[in-house]
């Protein structure tokens, strides 16, 4: 094995991207170890095993020289690809999906040197989710009431699921096994549409912002309930309390009130309740459609926040009368970038390397002790707390 | 078909110098005076009941019925108050009483086996549903017109046996605003409200206009209309979904029987209340008038953004599928005042509409459903709105199932408001027992004119003339969806869009439901499911503008002569003015928006004209016209049938034959023929006309007509048993034409029974001036006479009807029956209950003319022998439908249709 080769490989397959409509997500892998070789251990068939971690960093789509530059200083640097004049070697591939692995393709290979090979942004998703839910153990969990708890998922009774992917937009994914999937449906009314309302509606800067105001709002003072319908009486015949929203902002028709006569947090939080409850619904009854017992939510607009997935779960609760459970991952924000970081295989640029060019064959999530989701500020930060310990073949 | 003679609201205030009241010597009338109050409208019912089957087929007949200033004689009155609007439904019934004793009518009904102890009983009396709007915020508006017309204080329950004593009186009502103005219903009007569930009256609502009216129904792909006839058997079930401040999706199983399955929160109020913290709009329309001009594209993020401007086709998905609504609004710099409000509203619509789309879909879907029906303030008659909600339907269902909109949908709460009164005795009622008409000049149906009640006539005039403008400017008073308000649906940005688009008042755009329980299918149709009277489909579009400009280009003559058959009046010129305005409308409405009044064929447009002239009341514009005619030709039929029978029987088929379609030639509704008239006498046309009749005609079956009637090698056909003819024009057509032909079936023994107008339309004779007709031609000829005095038709000739005449077997009787109809082309799933008898013997029918046997029916199939003889008189139709020229005759002769 050529050694300069073999590092080369080793180089380009510690990371990946999801480069989203708002987001950039970042998976890359740090060895344990200040040398990039260091904590490798050559088994028997050749393959050397590396010991490390996978790290998670994301980025504003907006700031995306923020990310140019993490991974400039920060991954390739650091891993020792970059030559020490600055310039990029001219045949640096990485796997990148999502809609920005076109849009930035240029941008990388001319400010970093990177050629972007690209992944299906959803064949992407539903590999980084099923890695996931059978590797790492603690992944999925319910959220009800404020209680989370995470459910053991036989590995072989995992397919067929629904996997509901909460970006800009939203897609709902049928899963049935590796790489078997379809995209069956979708809204248009998603994290994009969450923030986007938001910020005309409240000034908000940002999504975590716009969450917070959330947290403290009240959305009876916008929205119409049944009860401002019926009277204050619930409409039970047709199985509606009277607090159940029977028209989200119903309420602004009538008032001859301003938007500056709300309350942002009011109107956060309407907003709010008005997305995860339609995202719920849709899912439910496409859970329904296809007999699917589990629902899966990810995506940034999840990203672990208590309320948005307890408004996706009520609203799940609601609509199959308590039949169905919606559930969460821990690293839903990663899943494209998780999937593509996996789907290093079948690497054409050096006939010496096999099929299979690492695989992590098992993965110990590093979780902070108190267990809690406390979200990370948006702008370029590194997740070490959710962090997966892991060891990976290198052929 | 119930009276048509006067406008939806208001009865017409009428002298009694009319020609038509004069000819009321026929049944003795009780017209009922200012006076006559609630005891007697409570208690008169069940008299009328029992009497309605008899006189159902005259009631329109005559126009003069009412007295000045009468209210609707009875009526049941519902309401749906909702937070912008007052949906009102009130149905009104006219009373008549004809005369048992006339003879005619009674020798037809023992012919006919209609005698008084097989008297049906219908399970409605006829009378109309008018369909009335007010907004909310002008409710005193809404109380001074039930106020005005008395709609109040009627017995709720006319048709039970109970008198509700004064001031006992409830109303049902639904929707929002039933509590809210309790107090004030019974302040002002002195009655109580009844309130009734909403989602129940929707329903019930819904069932019934879905089985009840034929071109209910209609779905909207890129602005086109299109109407969906839904069996009445295979209506269930469906899915119903009320787009309202909030979504409610409903399973309907059958009558009475349904849930609410699902239903969303983001609906009308998302969008308006939205809308109006966004855009800073003062209103729903103005919100929706803006998203017209607006372009999504700014502020949504697509697929093509994030792919940047690829398509992500794997998953079906196009670069301009919105991938986020407002997603643009994240990473842009900009404030809420960077945006245009018009792309704001129109990505809002976007959103909810498409949303509404994809979760009743995935319902319909989960229940197996295939239609379903949108309703709702969010839908009412916005083109762009019922595009998107289409295509979302469309798109997620790839194909499998249609979003569907209802023409009355406005009016659903209403409906089944009326709908929960004890015996409201719709629940049976057929398509074939509505008729829908569309008066003009109503300014509370719809459009966003008001003005007080209009009290009658005369009033309705001033407001034509000051709402309808002539000449190009014409609008029809009520407000209209333009035709083509968008291009592409769905996620795409239209291409296109209409400059204005309004939103509810164009929807309840509906006409008044005419309630005629006497109607019924022609029994002799081989299949009544398939039949389609136009021959001519005007929803394609150069039909249409052709027959919009024929109409038109006739309008002045029209105008010209219907002023003159009342005398030239000053108040006939107004009347005649008015009329020409309020057609005009119709025909500019038509002409932007072809699907407004149902599904249009050239039938309803010929008929709509018939309408809007009794509107006005002009009662029978070509009277004087047709009387002259009838003269000239009586005078000459003693020779023809002179010449007629000095023929052998072959010769003589021929020659009546031809003689049929000769006549043809006069008809005043043909511009070719009213040229003709200034060239000669009637009798010389005629047989210039005969003469020219050189054989092969272009449709010529009359070589099988003659082997059915004379027979060949020697056999003996079987004699028709009874022959129906339609008749058309007065004058030679059927003096010349139709009654010799008659003259020789009932001479070979078969029954006669002339098929004619109820109602005049153009010169086409009327079933109530064929007995004149028929007695005047019977002083000549003793067939004629033998036969008319068998059928009844000679009730002032001095004949011993114990004569020997009667013992002839050999002789059979000529009868006359109306069919029901006011119109030049003839719909047969609504006859009258008197043809439908009358067909039940018969096995020939002889559809005679241009509208009867071309324009309508020319590809009816018939469980008998049919014939149907007309000589075309328009180019174009030669053209269209015989591949021939015009003055080509039809001779199309057809036996029984094995269905």
């Amino acid at each position: 094995m050529d050694p300069k080769n073999s590092r080369f490989s080793t180089q380009i397959s510690h990371l990946a991207l999801d480069i989203g409509g708002t987001l950039i997500k970042l998976v890359y892998f740090s060895p344990n170890g200040d040398n990039c070789e260091g904590g490798s251990i050559v088994v028997g068939n050749g393959c050397s095993v590396v010991q490390g971690r996978l790290c998670f960093a994301k980025f504003e789509t907006r700031k995306i020289d923020d990310c140019l530059d993490f991974i400039r200083f920060n991954i390739l640097q650091h891993s020792g690809v970059q030559h020490t004049n600055g310039t990029a070697r001219d045949k640096l591939s990485v796997k990148a999906t999502g809609g920005g692995a076109f849009k930035f393709a240029d941008l990388f290979k001319e400010k970093l040197g990177i050629v972007f090979d690209k992944e299906d942004e959803m064949h992407s998703l539903v590999c980084g989710v099923n890695f996931l839910l059978k590797t790492v153990p603690r992944e999925a969990f319910t959220y009800l009431d404020g209680q989370k708890e995470f459910v053991q998922i036989d590995h072989n009774d995992l397919y067929p699921y629904l996997l509901v992917n909460i970006g800009s937009g939203v897609s709902m994914i049928k899963v049935d096994g590796d790489g078997k999937y379809e995209r069956i449906s979708g809204t248009s009314l998603g994290g994009g549409t969450f923030l986007g309302l938001g910020k005309l509606l409240t000034n908000c800067k940002s999504f975590d912002e716009l969450l917070e105001l959330s947290h403290q709002g009240n959305n009876r003072v916008i929205d119409m309930l049944v009860g401002d319908i019926y009277g204050g009486t619930d409409y039970s015949k047709i199985g509606l309390s009277s607090t159940a929203i029977a028209s989200s902002f119903g309420k602004a028709i009538s008032d001859g009130k301003e938007l500056e006569d709300y309350q942002p947090e009011d109107v956060a939080r309407s907003l709010l309740r008005m997305i995860s409850n339609n995202i719920g619904q849709i899912a439910y009854l496409n859970a329904l459609r296809f007999g699917l017992k589990r629902i899966f939510f990810g995506g940034f607009f999840i990203r672990g926040l208590e309320y948005t997935m307890d408004t996706i779960s009520v609203a799940v609760h609601f609509w199959s009368r308590g039949e169905a459970k919606a559930m969460f991952l821990r690293h839903e924000g990663f899943l494209g970038a998780l999937g593509a970081f996996t789907s290093y295989k079948d690497q054409s640029h050096s006939t010496e390397l096999k099929p299979h060019h690492h695989t992590v064959e098992r993965a110990v999530l590093k979780c902070s002790d108190d267990d809690s989701f406390r979200h990370t500020p948006v702008t370029a930060n590194v997740n070490d707390g959710e962090a997966i310990e892991c060891s990976i073949n290198l052929v | 078909m119930a009276g048509r003679e006067d406008d939806e609201h208001d009865p017409p205030i009428l002298d009694d110098k009319t020609e038509a009241e004069a000819k009321s010597s026929e049944r003795d009338m009780a017209p009922q005076g200012p006076g006559t109050s609630i005891h007697r409208s409570g208690s008169r019912p069940q008299l009328d009941l029992s009497k309605a089957e008899i006189q159902g087929n005259f009631e329109e007949r005559d126009p003069t019925i009412l007295l000045p200033n009468q209210s609707d004689d009875i009526s049941h009155l519902a309401l749906d108050i909702g937070g912008s609007l007052i949906k009102l439904l009130y149905f009104s019934r006219h009373e008549d009483y004809s005369n048992d004793d006339d003879k005619r009518k009674k020798t037809i009904k023992e012919r006919l086996g209609l005698t008084n102890g097989k008297l049906r009983s219908y399970p409605v009396l006829g009378g109309r549903l008018h369909f009335v709007k007010f907004e909310t915020h002008k409710i005193n508006e809404c109380l001074d017109f039930i106020h005005s017309k008395q709609l109040h204080r009627r017995d709720p329950y006319p048709w039970s046996s109970k008198t509700l004593p004064l001031g006992t009186g409830v109303i049902k009502v639904t929707g929002g605003g039933a509590y809210k103005f309790a107090d004030l219903f019974k302040e002002r009007l002195g009655v109580s409200i009844e309130k009734e569930d909403e989602m129940h009256c929707l329903v019930s609502g819904a069932n019934f206009l879905l089985k009840a009216i034929r071109h209910e129904a209609y779905t909207h792909m890129e602005g086109e209309k299109e109407f969906v006839q839904i069996e009445p058997n295979d209506l269930y079930p469906y899915l119903l979904v009320n787009v309202g401040s909030g979504v409610s999706i409903i399973k309907v199983d059958g009558e009475g029987k349904f849930e609410r399955v699902s239903g969303t929160n983001v609906g009308g109020g998302t969008y308006w209340g939205l809308g109006r913290l966004l855009t800073k709009c003062k209103s729903f329309d103005e919100l929706l008038e803006l998203s017209q001009k607006g372009d999504n594209s700014t502020i949504d993020m697509l697929v093509g953004d994030i792919y940047g401007g690829m398509d992500y086709s794997k998953i079906g998905l196009s670069a301009s599928t919105i991938a986020s609504s407002f997603g643009k609004a994240i990473s842009e710099n900009k404030e809420l005042e960077d945006y245009r409000p018009e792309d704001i509203s129109l990505s809002l619509l976007r959103m909810i509409s498409y949303n509404i789309g994809q979760i009743s879909y995935l319902n319909a879907l989960r229940f197996g459903l295939k239609r379903i029906f949108f309703g709702g303030f969010f839908i009412r008659g916005h083109a762009y709105t019922m595009d998107t909600i289409s295509f979302a339907v469309h798109f997620w269902s790839k194909g499998d199932m249609q979003a569907m909109f209802l023409r009355h949908e406005g009016f659903l709460g209403a409906m089944g408001a009326f709908m929960s009164y004890e015996k409201h005795g719709l629940d049976d009622l057929m398509s074939h027992q509505l008729v829908e008409r569309f008066p003009m000049g109503a300014p509370y149906t719809g459009g966003n004119i008001h003005g007080p009640p209009l009290g009658d006539l005369n009033e309705k005039i001033s407001w034509m003339e000051k709402f309808v403008r002539r000449g190009t400017e014409i609008t029809a008073p009520v407000p209209m969806t333009p035709s083509k308000t968008t291009g592409l649906g769905g996620f795409d940005v239209p291409s296109s869009r209409g400059s204005a688009l309004r939103s509810d008042a164009s929807a309840l755009n509906v006409g008044v439901l005419h309630l005629v329980p006497t109607l019924e299918v022609f029994p002799l149709l081989a299949d009544p499911k398939m039949y389609e009277p136009n021959t001519i489909d005007l929803s394609d579009q150069g039909e249409r503008e052709y027959w919009l400009k024929v109409l038109s280009e006739h309008l002045p003559d029209l105008v010209d002569t219907a002023v003159a058959s009342e005398g030239g009046t000053e108040d006939a010129k107004r009347r005649g003015d008015a009329f020409a305005r309020a057609f005009s409308a119709h025909l500019a409405r038509l002409m932007e928006e072809p699907a407004a009044y149902g599904k249009l064929g050239l039938a309803n447009l010929l008929e709509l004209r018939e309408e809007c002239l009794r509107e006005f009341q002009f009662v029978d514009a070509y009277r004087s016209i047709k009387q002259r005619e009838n003269e000239a030709s009586l005078a000459v039929l003693p020779d023809l049938l002179e010449e007629l029978d000095s023929m052998t029987e072959e010769a003589r088929l021929l020659t009546l034959i031809e003689g049929v379609l000769a006549a043809n030639i006069f008809d005043w509704g043909s511009r070719a023929c009213v040229d003709l008239y200034h060239k000669g006498t009637i009798i010389e046309i005629y047989r210039m006309s005969r003469n020219k009749m050189q054989r092969p005609w272009r449709v010529d079956d009359f070589d099988a007509f003659k082997e059915r009637m004379l027979g060949s090698g020697g056999k003996q056909p079987h004699r028709h048993k009874r022959a129906l003819l339609f008749v058309d024009n007065s004058g030679a057509d059927v003096i010349l034409g139709m009654l010799p032909l008659a003259r020789e079936f009932l001479r070979r023994g078969t029954e006669v029974v002339l098929v004619a107008n109820s109602l005049p339309a153009l010169n086409d004779v009327t079933a109530m001036e064929l007995p004149d007709i028929v007695a005047g031609a019977a002083k000549h000829c003793d067939i004629l006479r033998r036969a008319a005095e068998m059928g009844g038709l000679l009730v002032d000739a001095m004949v011993n009807p114990g004569d020997g005449s009667k013992n002839d077997l050999t002789s059979a009787p000529l009868m006359v029956v109306e069919n029901g109809c006011g119109s030049p082309c003839i719909d047969l799933r609504q006859v009258s209950s008197e043809l439908a008898a009358a067909a039940k013997d018969a096995d020939l029918v002889v559809l005679e003319g241009m509208g009867r046997a071309l324009h309508t029916n020319f590809n009816a199939q018939f469980k008998c022998e049919a014939l149907k003889l007309a000589m075309v008189k328009n180019q174009r139709l030669a053209e269209k439908l015989i591949n021939g020229n015009i003055y080509d005759s039809v001779c199309r002769y057809e036996p029984p249709s094995l269905s």
